[in-house]
């Protein structure tokens, strides 16, 4: 595909914004929604390992991962929905082909991630009392987790194909005869794959870090089980972590031609870094693990490194098309519109923050309450602020809805 | 040569593309719609409850946020993005339009979306671990989260069918896109709808209760709403039609299966018959009641009303420039787009289309029935299967006796022009008129009492084709199967001869954005 055709396919709508900020709440919002899929593959994996335990400790982390898991499951898909519009608006031939290519499985990825998702309900049904008795019908959690492997590794191919411009005829049109099916799909690389999923192994270990520090804070803290936790967290951080990056360096020892400028660039060896310094992170902080919010510090410190390592994935794709295909992501026709883009730095900044603030803390301090949780004056104000907020965001629609029409 | 941006196509040969889609976005609307109309109701409640003491309602909650979440939220969650998903397979760049408009509204709703996620669980899971004032304004800003992404995605869809302004094509800026009167009566009317869900949906729960007083209370007052809420929905659906322009009300009239009305009118009848029977005897709430009437309300309300919706937008996918067949059609000076048309009357589509192989690029007697299938994916199967089954198969438009030169000269009159109501332009050359033909003399043709099958078992070469029509057809005007003429009304701008082969009865149409 030469570059002026890659350009015909680009919508001629052009897009509203600058688009190096799609780029970038791209990648940002990709990295959140990386971290919500690790955890939720890592704590159902650890659900499936304490679940059928002898171990208390070990049935009692089961539980409380299995609510975890459930809860990423949504998480991530909601997050998920960001890259999904960033990625369209700024990469549009790519994105396009590439999931028309496999339209059977981009139809099946829905169907798949439903039919996940309730085999980890159904899981959770039969296992009300998972601490106290261990776990039952254990099939569904593996059920689950190999759907929801599968639905990820149908992403981890579609954004895959929409790197290979000079391949979409052949897999269009295999030997020149149309095959429009979409049953296929055409290309993964599992060392890529297999480094992301991998990484579930750390982020799960800094997440119990953090789920350890909050245990310590609630009154009725069991001082045995969170022993008990600090070397499990511990070895899925360093080894998870260890394992990660030897993946990750094989990815970029098999890299395609056309990409492999990349393995020895300086930003692979950031994104190397990064995930270095969080696998190291709670080893310099020695004991001061256990004292003030360092336990929460490591969670931090693999996000950072998550975003760090998808702004380099971005890097990647982009000094690829640019460079190989002659297509530039930020070259788009800016049709300014200011209305739509203060509508969301608002919503996003103002009401989303403050009402997201609110209930995160609320949750939070509920958590770590025995009996019933009464928040302070000050965060229920923040929760009418919050309502106020919504409130007068419905207003402004109908008031500039009603002037619009009208005028 | 200038390349007009079509993507390659998808193409599903046995339940068909359209039924696909189809059947994920109706899903979708009934959860969706169900569980932004719990939240609101909820709201409503807990704060009923708090204001006059009565804890068994904040069970009602909890028991029912428990079941909302499951059944409603997580599906509603997974279904949205599914309905993106397959029209971003289904018609690229009919989304690509709405998202290349429309990208910061739809990041708006994202916010909403992340904060309703968290108000969900937290709602379920903190139900008896806050104090009630809290629980309240959780229950609050959850109904409200879920109500401003309804205002959203309407003014996104209301564009769809039809920029909210006139001047939209000449001052393209969100605001005028997004806002318009139909805007505001597809809100009005989905809002309603969601009353009558949460309402059907919210007796599945109720019956479950043991308190036969309590009971009575929640069934009278879900009855109440479902009542009113069916009646506003009828009003708000008739001034929605008003907003319509008059190709929908033609299309609407003329090409929707029959069983339509009289199912949708069908269904109110039975959702006003239930209420009024709940509202009369509230033990008449049982679960297999409320499960019932909730597959009545999705099979006989929302199939119709959505397949509907998606079908008087035609010839257009969206905003009125993007056809379904993914070919720009209009100018749009706003925002410098340029009809694809004149490009496609001069050249054609076989050389003007990326995704092609090379050796289809001219029509020879060899690759005629070839290129007539490549032509006929790119631009008539977002509409019509290719094969027997699916949505509106293209076979059912011909009949065996039509020979080629019949075909073509449909083609020419039919759809080159633009003067089928409800298809786009479609000019096609010469070559590719007759190559699209001899394709679709290869499918398997309706017989008539006059004419002979052709073979279709094994596509023929052209010539072939062409001489077992002509020894099959009686004249250029037989293209006009005598199967199909002077059924269902002709909805033609002009008086093509040909009109009656345009107006076979059709099949629900594919939901394309
Ligand atoms: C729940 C199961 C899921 C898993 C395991 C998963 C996993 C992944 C992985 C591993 C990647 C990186 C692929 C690569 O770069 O090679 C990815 C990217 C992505 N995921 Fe997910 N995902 C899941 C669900 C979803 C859902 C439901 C959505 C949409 C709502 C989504 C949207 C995306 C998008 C848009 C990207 C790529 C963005 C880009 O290329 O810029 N994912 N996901």
């Amino acid at each position: 595909m030469s570059p002026e055709i890659l350009y015909a396919l680009r919508d001629p709508a052009g897009v509203p914004t600058q688009p190096w900020l799609f780029l970038i709440l791209g990648a940002l919002t990709l990295a959140l929604h990386l971290a919500a899929v690790q955890v939720m593959l890592g704590t159902g994996a650890l659900t499936l390992r304490g679940a059928y335990s002898q171990s208390s400790h070990w049935r009692r982390l089961a539980a409380h991962m299995l609510t975890t898991s459930k809860i990423a499951v949504s998480v991530a898909i909601v997050i998920g929905v960001a890259p999904l519009l960033f990625v369209q608006v700024v990469y549009d031939p790519f994105w396009y082909t590439s999931n028309v290519l496999s339209g059977w499985w981009v139809i099946g990825f829905i169907l798949i991630l439903i039919v996940g998702y309730i085999a980890l309900y159904a899981f959770y049904w039969k296992n009300h009392h998972l601490a106290s008795e261990g776990g039952r019908s254990g099939h569904w959690m593996v059920l689950s987790l190999a759907l929801l492997l599968l639905v990820g590794y149908i992403v981890h191919a579609l954004t895959n194909q929409m790197l290979f411009p000079e391949q979409w005829m052949a897999w269009y049109a295999p030997d020149g005869n149309i095959e429009p099916t979409g049953r296929q799909l055409h290309y993964s690389h599992p060392l890529r794959f297999a480094f992301f999923i991998a990484l579930s192994l750390p982020v799960t270990g800094a997440w119990l870090l953090g789920y350890r520090r909050y245990q310590q804070a609630r009154p009725d803290a069991d001082a045995d089980y969170i022993a008990w936790l600090k070397p499990l967290a511990m070895r899925l951080l360093t080894l998870g972590g260890v394992v990660s990056v030897i993946l990750g360096v094989l990815w970029m020892l098999t890299l395609p031609e056309k990409m492999a400028w990349f393995a020895l660039s300086p930003w692979s060896v950031l994104a190397l870094a990064a995930l270095l310094v969080t696998v190291a992170f709670p080893l310099l902080l020695g004991a001061r693990i256990d004292r003030g919010y360092w336990g929460y510090a490591t969670f931090g410190v693999g996000a950072v490194a998550l975003i760090v390592v998808c702004a380099v994935r971005e890097v990647l794709r982009y000094v690829t098309l640019v460079g190989s295909h002659g297509y530039d992501a930020l070259d788009y026709t800016v049709h300014m519109d200011w209305y739509s883009l203060l509508l969301f730095l608002l919503t996003f900044a103002v009401l989303g923050g403050v009402t997201l603030v609110y209930m995160l803390t609320v949750a939070w301090q509920a958590g770590q309450t025995t009996g019933r949780y009464s928040p302070s004056p000050a965060l229920s104000w923040m929760g009418n602020l919050s309502i106020g907020l919504l409130g007068l965001w419905i207003l402004a629609y109908f008031a500039i809805g009603f002037y619009v029409w009208a005028s | 040569m200038e390349f007009i941006g079509l993507y390659p196509t998808w193409f599903e040969p046995g339940v068909g593309s359209g039924w696909i889609i189809g059947i994920i976005a109706t899903v979708h609307v009934l959860f969706s719609h169900t569980a932004v109309g719990a939240a609101i109701f909820f709201a409503f409640l807990a704060s009923y409850a708090h204001r006059n003491d009565r804890p068994d309602l904040l069970e009602f909650i909890r028991r029912y946020g428990l079941f909302l979440l499951v059944f409603s939220y997580v599906l509603g969650s997974i279904t949205g993005p599914g309905i993106w998903y397959s029209t971003t397979v289904g018609s690229p760049r009919g989304i690509s339009a709405l998202i290349h408009n429309f990208v910061w509204m739809w990041a708006t709703e994202w916010v909403f979306f992340v904060i309703e996620v968290i108000g969900v669980y937290m709602l379920v899971y903190l139900a008896s671990r806050v104090d009630r004032q809290t629980h309240l304004r959780l229950s609050i800003i959850f109904g409200l989260t879920s109500y401003t992404t309804m205002l959203v995605i309407v003014g996104i869809l209301s564009f769809m069918m039809w920029p909210g302004k006139a001047d939209w094509f000449t001052d393209t800026g969100v605001l005028n896109g997004f806002f318009g009167a139909n805007t505001f009566a597809q809100l009005a009317m989905r809002t309603a709808f969601m009353f009558t869900m949460t309402a059907v949906v919210g007796g599945i729960v109720a019956a479950g209760f043991k308190d036969a007083q309590f009971k009575r209370d929640v069934a009278r007052k879900l009855a109440w709403l479902g009542i009113g809420s069916a009646i506003l929905g009828v009003l708000f659906f008739r001034w929605y039609m008003a907003t319509l322009p008059e190709t929908a009300t033609l299309i609407m009239s003329n090409r929707m299966p029959e069983w339509f009305p009289i199912g949708v009118i069908g269904m109110l009848v039975a959702v006003a018959a239930y209420f009024i029977m709940t509202l009369l005897q509230p033990r008449a709430l049982v679960a297999t009641g409320a499960v019932a009437m909730t597959l009545v309300v999705l099979v006989f309300g929302l199939w119709p009303g959505e397949v509907t919706r998606e079908s008087i937008r035609k010839p257009w996918v969206a905003g009125q420039y993007v056809y379904s067949n993914q070919v720009i059609g209009r100018d749009v000076p706003g925002r410098g787009i340029e009809s694809e048309i004149p490009l496609l009357e001069e050249h054609g589509f076989l050389r003007t289309m990326v995704f092609l192989p090379e050796h289809l690029r001219e029509v020879t007697p060899d690759n005629a029935v070839e290129a007539g299938h490549a032509l006929a994916l790119a631009a008539c199967s977002n509409c019509h299967s290719l094969t027997p089954t699916g949505m509106r198969p293209l076979q059912d438009y011909f009949t065996a006796d039509s020979d080629i030169d019949a075909i073509v000269d449909y083609l020419h009159a039919g759809l080159a022009s633009g003067n089928t109501l409800y298809m786009p332009q479609i000019p096609f050359t010469d070559d590719e008129a007759f190559a699209l033909a001899s394709f679709i003399s290869t499918l398997t043709l309706p017989v008539t009492d006059t004419g002979a099958t052709v073979d279709a078992t094994e596509p023929m070469a052209p010539t072939a084709l062409v001489r077992s029509g002509v020894e099959a057809n009686a004249g250029a005007d037989s293209a006009a199967g005598s199967d199909t003429a002077g059924e269902a009304p002709s909805v033609e701008t002009s008086g093509q001869p040909l009109a009656a082969l345009v107006s076979s009865p059709v099949a629900p149409r594919e939901m394309n954005p």
